[in-house]
């Protein structure tokens, strides 16, 4: 069986105009434009800052909260909107599909492609605000990529399966949608994991094997302060440490080969 | 449900042949009532209804086409000829027998693929020419002739959803009869814009002439007479009929006496 190859021309031209084409399309017509890309998660930023920061006064004791609540705003944004196109990029691209014989694959990439440029510029707002915060900056800064890696290759992967079956059961979108709510919620984003783990040791471990909480700890300890939890230093079980990478890897393969033998039927069920 | 599959292969060989089709056959699962969605699909498995049936599209199918070969295929609609075409070009999958194409391949299913009504002509334009498989460099070359061929160079940096539909086809055309590969698939395409652009397509079609290999989809058997060196006649998902143009346009013409 061929393997669908990235380097090969055609692909790669698609890949790069569709990318392009969906970036230009997400703020057409309004009139702000790309800097909603920048605005939604800085208001989500303000909004959870006020409600938890100020008035439950969570936090208090982390040093630089601000930033670390902005970064894993910013994270969670890229999560949610790298998922939620995704899963939705078969459908919505189902005019090509049907017109034209391609690697399907580039569909929900260039997708989700447009994601990761929003991260990237919603970074650098990152790392300024940290600067103002009087953040050092760091050589561990450098590994930061990483755990972006690791959370694009888990949004791809969730894309991927839930994408592939969205084509037939399109409830999968609302179910996402759900799903989605109450992971907010199970990931340390608004409350510090140090507060539930003073309460629970057990708790905190299992919510550290979601592998996007232990790629935003693992963020907020390279570019904020060491004083982070994270998955690698709270548990003890070398397997368990990289449990959560294992994961990432094992979903994305699984992923990727369903979406491959699915892929064939696209152009007519879509 | 597992599904059967056929073999669609692209080879470059230098057998006389561009296209070989043997015993081709495709169904389409289609849902009965409402079969989308979750919900029904747990009430049709608890029920024991299927929830589907399968619509056979096309027949065993066998035919092959010599390249340099000027090919139309003609049948009343429904009779298969675009699910066909859609087989060769490899956005369906056969479902039994063997499809093998012998070199590149650039199928015209519809003018205008990817085209966007809230992006710019210009914009639209290179994102239809990366559909094409071309590069942002290799279409700047092109940008120039597309818009005087079509005869729009004043609307270049308007939203496409200004452009009338005549010149929504007439900017797509352009952009289509740029693309180069050793065959050429057409699903009734010709008939574009007013008499005058329609001179210039037809002698693009003969240009094509003896100089490429061609398969036309069409209703007009002025065209099939006119571009044609053989004709293949489809009814019901089967070929009824091969031969000669003008034989081929005559029994069409009795479909509907």
């Amino acid at each position: 069986m061929k393997i669908p190859n990235v380097l090969y021309r055609n692909n790669r031209i698609l890949l790069k105009e569709l990318t392009k084409t969906d970036f230009k399309l997400r703020y057409q017509g309004s009139v702000l434009g790309y800097l909603w890309a920048l605005l939604r998660p800085l208001m989500m930023f303000a909004i959870l800052y006020v409600v938890f920061a100020k008035l439950l006064r969570l936090g208090g004791d982390i040093p630089h909260y601000p930033v670390y609540l902005l970064t894993g705003t910013t994270l969670w944004s890229f999560f949610t909107e790298c998922t939620g196109q995704g899963i939705q990029a078969i459908v919505q691209r189902g005019d090509l599909l049907r017109k034209i014989s391609f690697p399907k694959y580039i569909v929900v990439v260039s997708t989700t492609f447009t994601a990761l440029i929003n991260l990237a510029i919603n970074l650098v707002v990152v790392v300024i605000f940290a600067l103002i915060n009087g953040v050092e900056p760091s050589l561990s800064w450098l590994l930061v990529p990483l755990s972006i890696l690791e959370l694009y290759a888990l949004s791809l992967g969730i894309s991927f399966l839930l994408g592939a079956i969205n084509v037939k059961y399109r409830d999968v979108v609302s179910i996402w949608d759900v799903l989605i709510q109450a992971l907010f919620y199970a990931v340390p984003i608004i409350y510090p994991i140090a507060m539930v783990a003073n309460s629970s040791g057990l708790a905190a471990k299992v919510i550290l094997l979601n592998p996007i909480a232990q790629a935003i700890q693992d963020v907020r300890y390279n570019l904020i302060t060491t004083e982070t939890i994270t998955t690698w230093s709270y548990l003890e079980n070398p397997v368990l440490k990289v449990l959560p990478i294992i994961l990432v890897v094992v979903l994305l393969t699984v992923a990727a080969l369903y979406f491959r033998r699915k892929s064939k039927f696209f152009a007519e069920e879509v | 449900m597992k599904r059967k599959i056929g073999t669609r292969r692209e080879v470059r060989t230098e057998s006389e042949y561009a296209i070989e089709v043997e015993h081709l056959s495709k169904s389409f699962i289609l849902p009965t009532e409402r079969a989308w969605g979750l919900k029904q699909a747990i009430f049709n498995r608890l029920r024991g209804v299927k929830g589907y049936r399968e619509q056979r599209v096309l027949n065993n199918i066998s035919f092959n086409i010599r390249k340099g070969e000027f090919v139309g295929i003609v049948g009343r609609n429904g009779s298969g000829k675009s699910t066909l075409l859609k087989i060769l070009a490899g956005i369906y999958y056969p479902e039994k027998g063997e499809v093998t194409i012998n070199g590149s391949l650039v199928p015209f299913i519809e003018l205008g693929v990817g085209f966007n009504p809230e992006l710019t002509g210009r914009e639209n334009v290179y994102l239809n020419g990366a559909l094409l498989g071309f590069s942002n460099k290799e279409m700047d070359e092109m940008y120039e002739e597309i818009w005087k061929f079509a005869e729009l160079e004043q609307f270049q940096d308007q939203k496409l959803k200004n452009y009338s539909s005549g010149m929504q086809v007439r900017l797509a055309f352009s952009i289509a009869i740029r693309a180069r590969g050793d065959i050429l698939i057409l699903d009734e395409v010709l008939a574009v814009g007013d008499a005058a652009f329609q001179q210039k397509c037809n002698d693009y079609f003969a240009s094509l002439k003896g100089n490429q290999t061609v398969i036309l989809v069409t209703h007009s058997m002025e065209n099939v007479r006119k571009f044609c060196d053989r004709a293949i006649m489809i009814e019901g998902g089967k070929i009824v009929k091969e031969g000669e143009p003008d034989v081929i346009a005559k029994e069409y013409m009795k479909l509907f006496s």
